[in-house]
């Protein structure tokens, strides 16, 4: 995995949760949604988006649903309203984050006296 | 129509992974290969990408295993036992409980609920590859569900008084009672 990815993996949560902050998504929809979101920076494993589905389901962030769609079983997963209050959180505090990182790192160096 | 590559990896999935993660898998499945069917591609090598993009059912189960509620559940109720027993301990001696008349036949079947509890959790907690083991946390969690309340009710009916100290032992029981509890549906639903 590339060093983004496995940076980005340890946000993986508020990632899941922003990309469903647009409406519900099957778990195909959801990574093909971070691939596109992401292009080749974000190469994370299938395998690792569809459990986290689940365990963000368990923690009551997120609600699945299944419904059929062209005669198979489909699981949909949509943001519960404390999926939307984690998610609004996490964006305050990514941007918090950011912010302070980004001053330092373009920080004008001072002067030599 | 699946490809015999996808049923050969499916069949391998349901014999580690509940019915409806299978499922689950089973739609991503078809739907990857069917966007690779759109690409061009055919469909023995629509499978065989699509496989490789999930991950060979083996780590696919261990991922689900990780983060199975089962397996948390356990992991969080096996912590609560050394507080809970430790105030009980400190309880008991205190009460002098070896002085009470508990006949050996329910010190016994106590013992034995206790045993039960503490081995089917950790048998889900240490779980690495299978999802099914992690379901042992249901009847683990309500065997110590059945060892707490034994243990209230014999102190509520034998101890000759009921001190502070075993009013702060009955209220760790009560509360780990209540979180089994609360955990139940989770661990039983998936």
């Amino acid at each position: 995995m590339k060093a983004e990815a496995q940076l980005l993996k340890g946000h993986l949560d508020t990632l899941l949760l922003a990309t469903l902050d647009a409406g519900p998504l099957h778990g195909y929809a959801v990574m093909e949604a971070l691939r596109q979101a992401g292009g080749s920076r974000l190469d994370l494993p299938t395998g690792t988006i569809y459990p986290a589905l689940r365990r963000l389901e368990s923690a009551g962030l997120l609600d699945g649903n299944w419904s059929v769609v062209g005669g198979r079983k489909r699981r949909t997963y949509s943001l519960t309203a404390a999926g939307r209050r984690k998610l609004s959180g996490d964006r305050a505090a990514w941007r918090e984050f950011a912010t302070t990182v980004t001053s330092i790192l373009e920080a004008t160096p001072c002067p030599a006296t | 129509m699946p490809s015999d590559l996808i049923s050969a990896y499916l069949a391998d999935l349901r014999r580690r992974l509940p019915a409806g993660i299978t499922e689950e898998i089973a739609d991503g499945l078809a739907t990857g290969c069917e966007h690779r069917r759109a690409l061009g591609q055919g469909e023995d090598e629509a499978a065989r990408a699509t496989i490789a993009e999930f991950g060979d059912a083996r780590s696919l189960a261990a991922e689900f295993t990780r983060h199975a509620p089962g397996r948390r559940a356990a992991r969080f109720l096996l912590a609560s036992g050394p507080a809970v027993g430790a105030c009980w301990g400190a309880a008991l001696i205190a009460a002098r409980a070896w002085t009470w008349s508990v006949p050996p036949a329910a010190r016994l079947a106590f013992g034995a609920v206790l045993l039960l509890a503490v081995m089917c959790l950790a048998g889900a907690a240490t779980s690495q590859h299978s999802y099914r083991r992690t379901r042992l946390a249901g009847p683990g969690g309500i065997a110590l569900i059945a060892a707490d309340m034994a243990m209230i009710t014999a102190v509520l009916t034998v101890a000759p008084a009921v001190t502070w100290v075993l009013t702060i032992a009955i209220t760790a029981s009560l509360t780990r009672i209540g979180l089994a509890a609360r955990l139940a549906p989770r661990v039983l639903a998936l």
